[in-house]
């Protein structure tokens, strides 16, 4: 890749960490990331109200769980699969005041299908600390049929919707969580560069 | 002046044409022998009578036949019309400030009578005739801004103004240069910019943004902009490139002053009353090499910049197969005499 190359619209992730002024805090982890969790209550024991919602199986089965609850004090909740988790979010944020601060860490998909869930109540994914852990995968939306292609680790892929084959670009939305795919043998009907796995 | 309204398409058979007429009021987008990104914002002032910038809106020769090529497009994809739900203020604002613009410019063709709240809105060209209770959707036969968009030449998205930034969170996008509204409705300023080379290392798109954020009522402001599109073609976007991408490989020493259209965007924003947000209006003018090359100062100028493009500029604007084939044919009318400043055709 050049030297200075930089996508703007693609999201930087950081490590979590505490906001202390929140009245309330929401973390939401998978597989792995229920490593950052753990080093989240390193960091401190608030001393507002914490929930913990843990999914166990993510992309790489690392299981969190049984440390988690020696940690967490109370409102660990733990979830065999991400969407068991996500429809746990979505019924416990009519709940929430004002104040609470959100942290999520899991696989970047995970990460956009949280921001997904409570933007409906009003939080805006500015306001949710995310960090990466687990996989580099993508979701890949294809810009002609529409389709998300998930865990894509190749710089090309099947399009899982119009099967047409999709060069997967840095360019990444927000709003639909996922990078932009774009048929990469228009031109050249048939004329695939080398397929590599780039996002382990 | 009443205009000619053409039966045209922009599409499959493309019987698309400009008059001399058209020619001559081309926005031609290069004042000096050297192009590379800049601010070149001004404000959006009336321009000499018949010039593409007399009115806030231009309309031309090409309008019905616009609104019909966009209607398909609509048609096929619904994804090209997009409006997050908060901007509905900005949606009225879009559709006064477009009747007002036209009934007033153009009253041959449009007519606005308020009584009220209770407006009446006639376009001619188009044989519309509708009445409606205005900031009452319900009493449109679709959302305002759907519903106006369709009836004036250009694409346009309504811009959110809050947190420091502006989001693009509305439009109506069917002659783009090839980029997604589907994909990226709700992104902010530098997010949607992201993939335009050298613009950000040059700090052209935060500036830009810190112009705009000031954006005064009344106080409209306008850019050019370009890139080149084989055959006279709206719909370049990303959605429908396995249709038109390999058109690329068409173009040879013989066709390329017939394919190879300039296509500049007449870029002009407009701050809005009621919302804060901003309409940004791309404007899409298409001109054949060939009838670019009637004037022959345009013909040199155009080689001298193409001849000295950045390669990231070529690549970015999709014009690296059949760029040398435009330097070449652009070259028999350079004599390389000095043409001075200035974008005017003689």
């Amino acid at each position: 890749m050049e030297r200075g190359y930089w996508i703007k619209s693609k999201p930087i992730y950081t490590s979590l960490v505490w906001h202390e002024k929140a009245t309330s805090h929401l973390v939401l982890a998978s597989g792995i990331g229920g490593m950052a969790a753990l080093k989240l209550f390193q960091q401190m024991h608030p001393a507002q109200p914490v929930t913990v919602l843990y999914a166990r199986y993510a992309q790489m089965e690392v299981d969190y769980s049984e440390t988690l609850k020696k940690v967490v004090p109370d409102n660990l909740h733990v979830f065999k699969f991400e969407e068991d988790l996500l429809t746990e979010l979505k019924s416990i944020m009519p709940h929430m005041r004002m104040g609470l601060r959100i942290y999520v860490a899991g696989s970047e998909g995970f990460i956009w299908d949280v921001a997904k869930a409570v933007k409906p109540f009003g939080v805006d994914d500015a306001h949710i600390m995310k960090e990466q852990t687990d996989t580099l995968a993508r979701n890949v939306y294809c810009v002609h049929c529409k389709a998300v292609t998930k865990s894509v680790t190749t710089n090309i892929v099947a399009c899982c919707g119009c099967e047409r084959m999709l060069f997967v670009r840095d360019h990444f939305s927000r709003n639909l969580g996922a990078y932009m795919g774009l048929m990469v043998d228009a031109e050249s009907p048939g004329e695939l560069p080398a397929i590599e796995e780039i996002y382990p | 002046m009443a205009l000619n309204f053409k039966q045209e398409s922009f599409r499959d058979d493309y019987t698309y044409k400009n008059s001399p007429e058209a020619i001559k009021r081309f926005p031609f987008p290069f004042p000096e022998d050297q192009y590379m990104y800049s601010v070149n914002i001004e404000p959006h002032t009336k321009g000499k009578p018949g010039s593409v910038y007399e009115f806030p809106f231009d309309i031309d020769e090409h309008y019905v036949a616009e609104c019909h090529d966009r209607a398909i497009t609509l048609a096929e994809d619904a994804g090209r019309y997009q409006a997050l739900p908060h901007m509905m203020d900005a949606q009225w604002d879009f559709l006064e400030l477009a009747m007002e613009s036209l009934s007033s410019d153009y009253p041959e063709h449009f007519t606005l009578t308020k009584n009220g709240s209770i407006w009446t809105w006639e376009n001619k060209p188009l044989g519309i005739h509708d009445t409606f209770t205005f900031g009452d959707s319900t009493t449109l036969p679709r959302e305002p801004f759907d519903y106006m968009g369709r009836q004036v030449q250009g694409d346009f998205v309504l811009l959110d103004q809050r947190d420091e930034t502006l989001y693009a969170d509305a439009g109506m996008v069917t002659c783009q240069a090839d980029w997604s509204l589907a994909f990226n409705v709700g992104m902010s300023w530098r997010e949607w910019h992201g993939p335009v080379p050298k613009a950000t290392e040059l700090g052209v798109m935060d500036r830009a943004l810190k112009y705009l954020m000031n954006l005064q009522l009344a106080n409209p402001v306008r850019r050019l902009n370009w890139t080149m599109t084989v055959n006279p073609r709206l719909d370049t976007s990303p959605e429908n490139y396995p249709h038109w991408g390999g058109d690329r490989n068409k173009v040879n020493a013989d066709n390329v002053s017939e394919l190879i259209h300039l296509r500049v965007e007449l870029q002009s924003l407009f701050r809005l009353p009621r919302s804060n947000g901003i309409v940004f209006s791309i404007r899409c003018y298409l001109m054949s090499l060939k009838d670019i090359a009637t004037y022959p100062r345009w013909a040199k100028r155009l080689h001298r910049v193409q001849k000295t493009m950045h390669p990231d500029l070529i690549e970015y604007k999709g014009m690296t197969k059949f760029h040398p084939l435009v330097v070449e044919w652009l070259s028999q009318f350079d004599d390389g005499a000095d043409i001075g400043v200035g974008t005017q055709p003689e």
